[in-house]
């Protein structure tokens, strides 16, 4: 047991040791944690919808708009030939949300100015229910038209309540009426959980597929110097794979773990600055991160032991690929079902995916996040995916130990299998 | 200790690679296990280190069934192997603590031989950093770090400089001096000839040839000679010998400046060496020099593998047309 410490303590350093590794988590750890105190350094009231106390906060910049707005060409032009807006003024008020509106002298001038690029766009208004709109480029989200005419439907709906007598503020208190009423969610919020399910379905598939391969390539690594020649005969192959496997993932745990901490944390000291605007990804309940973790972790070794199988039946690091292909498949495919089953986390697709070993490790979380699931479940698809874990580390050893002096052509999969079968 | 292997054979698939390997080493001696490129010796190094399991045969320690696990093995593979982008002393104090050496002393050890080979200047830099010759030398340290009672080295000079091969020949006589098991496998034969007591020449997976070194070199020597001419013309020597003492001796080959032959049965070394002058004095031929044929073992791995070679090719035409 001693040697498979030893082994892991070396495999670690390699990863703590490399610069990338420790740069990447370091400047992630800042950044998140930084990031997560901007809307008390800038203010950021139109992400979070709250004025906050900040340190660049600008004074009153209302004004400073408008007169940067006059000074350029960020206002529409309007040609009304009836007088429907009565006024510049009124129509000013009218739509404040879409820009600055100026009055043309006549239709013409205003395609002018148009053509121009003098001003942003034209709208040609013949009456309440009619007009035309003018624009030299045409943006792919311009919203400026359907913006002016539901103004134009509204004045409209305005202009008929005025010509048939009727109480424009009445009508309007009634029309628009909605039912007051509180939801009280006893159970689970899916719309809540959505966007961090979705996350955590990225974040554990991409760490997978990251350090999987950096697990095969220490394998190969090691093939192709033929240092494999020398730890063989020192030591049991078992215990190299196990060691590469479990540094890998402990690894994967301090990385990973204190990213996400720095993120979960900052934003937990600043949450009222951000009036929890970003609770959809970071306010995670304790539940589903710890689920996360248990299957996230036992998912990783799973994959992590298949990769370390992978990196021995190949000799060369530009190898890996062409037998990592079946693996990377499963990835690949997981990925894809869960999510796109993740709306429905109580369908078939997802509840079988939450026992097979080779997707549990994000289905079960989802389910746990999302849908409806009993803690038996939970011990059940735990227990799977662990005895799995024991199995394919029991059979990636065998193949390790079978493929390691075996140097030239990559083995295929199937070949490995008949191998580890006859006796050495 | 002695160390005995018995009749170990092994196969990969359909292919037997060993078949029937036996031979034994005592401490404090050094064997020189010897064969061309995939004879099996490398097969036989790794069943020997538990790589691979033999398919029958047994291999004893003092008579007991040999546990790797109670016996310190170093092993210098021929393929040399160490992390290129790690640290020198790094590695090598992870190897020794793989062979269950404490991290104090697999420290001492490492800095020790580190001295001793003369590279202790490279412990704290990256592998990749240093020379091919200097790469050797660590790997030799981290071969011998955990103090193994057991030292199998395989083409442990390849890649040195005189200077380094001196260094190395020295360790390895202290190691024999030390009393260790030593097995050394090479090509050059002037190294086996001289650490190595016994010898075991390994052909596509048989023992050929084993033994006494200086045994097997007497036996070859017996009634063969050289004969050397003063004007070193070796071509017309061996053509006068042909035609002249064909009835007393057979020309078996030469070497650079001399003519071998071999008695034939009933002669002997007297009358042919009469028969000799009379002869070159007749023939106006001037012979310089004339002694009893000491083979070096280059000599003697080539006849004998050779000779193997083309039984081994009869054999497998034998094969085909049947």
């Amino acid at each position: 047991m001693n040697k498979l410490f030893t082994v892991i303590d070396f495999e670690i350093k390699s990863y703590i040791k490399n610069k990338s590794f420790v740069i990447t988590t370091v400047i992630m750890v800042v950044l998140l944690f930084a990031a997560s105190f901007l809307p008390k350094v800038f203010d950021l009231s139109s992400v979070t919808g709250v004025k906050t106390e900040s340190v660049f906060s600008g004074s009153d910049d209302g004004e400073d708009t408008n007169e940067s707005d006059e000074a350029g060409t960020d206002f529409y032009l309007y040609y009304d030939e009836n007088d429907t807006l009565v006024s510049e003024e009124i129509a000013n008020e009218l739509f404040s949300e879409i820009g600055i509106f100026k009055k043309a002298e006549n239709k013409d001038d205003m395609i002018k100015k148009v053509t121009e690029q003098e001003a942003k766009g034209g709208f040609y208004i013949k009456d309440d229910m009619h007009y035309e709109y003018y624009v030299f480029n045409a943006e792919m989200y311009d919203d400026t038209q359907m913006m002016f005419e539901t103004v134009l439907a509204n004045l409209h709906k305005q202009n008929y309540l005025i010509a048939h007598n009727m109480d424009l503020a009445e009508f309007a208190a009634e029309y628009e009426a909605l039912p007051e009423g509180d939801v009280n969610i006893l159970g689970k919020d899916a719309s809540q959980n959505f966007w961090y399910c979705y996350a955590l379905v990225i974040l554990i598939f991409m760490l997978i597929i990251m350090y999987g391969v950096m697990i095969a390539t220490s394998v190969t690594n090691e093939k192709s110097n033929r240092s494999i020649e020398v730890l063989v005969t020192s030591i049991d192959a078992k215990y190299l794979l196990f060691g590469k496997v479990i540094a890998g993932t402990l690894a994967v745990v301090i990385q990973a773990g204190s990213i996400l901490a720095a993120a979960l944390v900052g934003y937990s000291i600043n949450h009222d600055a951000w009036n929890g605007k970003l609770d959809m990804i970071l306010d995670i309940p304790a539940e589903v991160i710890i689920s996360f973790a248990v299957f996230g972790v036992g998912g990783f070794l799973f994959y992590a032991f298949a990769y370390g199988a992978v990196g021995a039946l190949v000799s060369k690091t530009e190898d890996i690929n062409k037998v990592a292909g079946t693996v990377q498949m499963v990835i690949m495919i997981v990925y894809f079902v869960v999510l796109f089953c993740l709306s429905k986390p109580d369908g078939i697709i997802m509840k079988v995916c939450s026992f097979l070993p080779i997707s549990s490790y994000s289905a079960m979380f989802v389910r746990i996040a999302m849908g409806k699931v009993m803690l038996p479940e939970i011990i059940i698809s735990a227990i799977i995916l662990y005895a799995s874990i024991i199995f394919i580390g029991w059979l990636a050893a065998k193949i390790y130990r079978m493929g390691t002096l075996r140097y030239g052509n990559p083995i295929k999969i199937t070949n490995a299998l008949k191998y580890i079968r006859e006796k050495e | 200790m002695k160390l005995e292997v018995k009749d170990v054979r092994k196969s990969f698939g359909d292919k037997e690679i060993l078949k029937g390997i036996s031979f034994e080493v005592e401490s404090g001696k050094a064997l020189g296990l010897l064969g061309r490129n995939g004879a099996g010796k490398t097969t036989t190094i790794r069943i020997l280190m538990d790589v691979f399991h033999s398919n029958s045969g047994e291999i004893l320690l003092d008579g007991e069934k040999f546990d790797r696990s109670k016996v310190m093995i170093g092993y210098l593979p021929e393929e040399r192997g160490l992390y290129p982008k790690r640290k020198v002393l790094e590695q090598m104090i992870y190897l020794a603590r793989l062979r269950g050496v404490d991290k104090k002393k697999a420290t001492e050890n490492s800095l020790r031989w580190l001295k001793r080979l003369e590279v202790d200047e490279y412990a704290g830099k990256d592998l990749e950093t240093l020379s091919k010759g200097n790469q050797q030398k660590v790997q030799l340290a981290s071969t011998l770090v955990a103090d193994p009672e057991i030292v199998i080295l395989d083409e442990p000079f390849s890649g040195l400089d005189p200077v380094n091969s001196q260094i190395l020949k020295d360790v390895v006589n202290e190691l024999i001096e030390e009393g260790k098991i030593v097995i050394f496998s090479s090509h050059q034969m002037s190294y086996v000839e001289e650490f190595c007591r016994d010898i075991v020449i390994i052909n596509h997976g048989e023992i050929i040839l084993s033994g006494n070194l200086l045994d097997i070199k007497k036996e070859y020597g017996k009634s063969q000679l050289v004969v050397s001419p003063v004007d070193g013309d070796l071509d017309n020597l061996k053509t006068w010998i042909n035609n002249n003492l064909s009835a007393y001796v057979e020309v078996t080959g030469n070497n650079r400046t001399d003519v071998i032959v071999k008695l034939k049965d009933g002669i002997t070394r007297m009358e042919f060496f009469g028969a000799l002058s009379d002869k070159a004095a007749a023939s106006g031929i001037e012979i310089e020099h004339f002694e009893t044929y000491k083979p070096s073992l280059n000599d003697i791995f080539v006849e004998r593998v050779g000779e193997e070679e083309k039984e081994h090719e009869e054999a497998e035409e034998g094969d085909d047309n049947e």
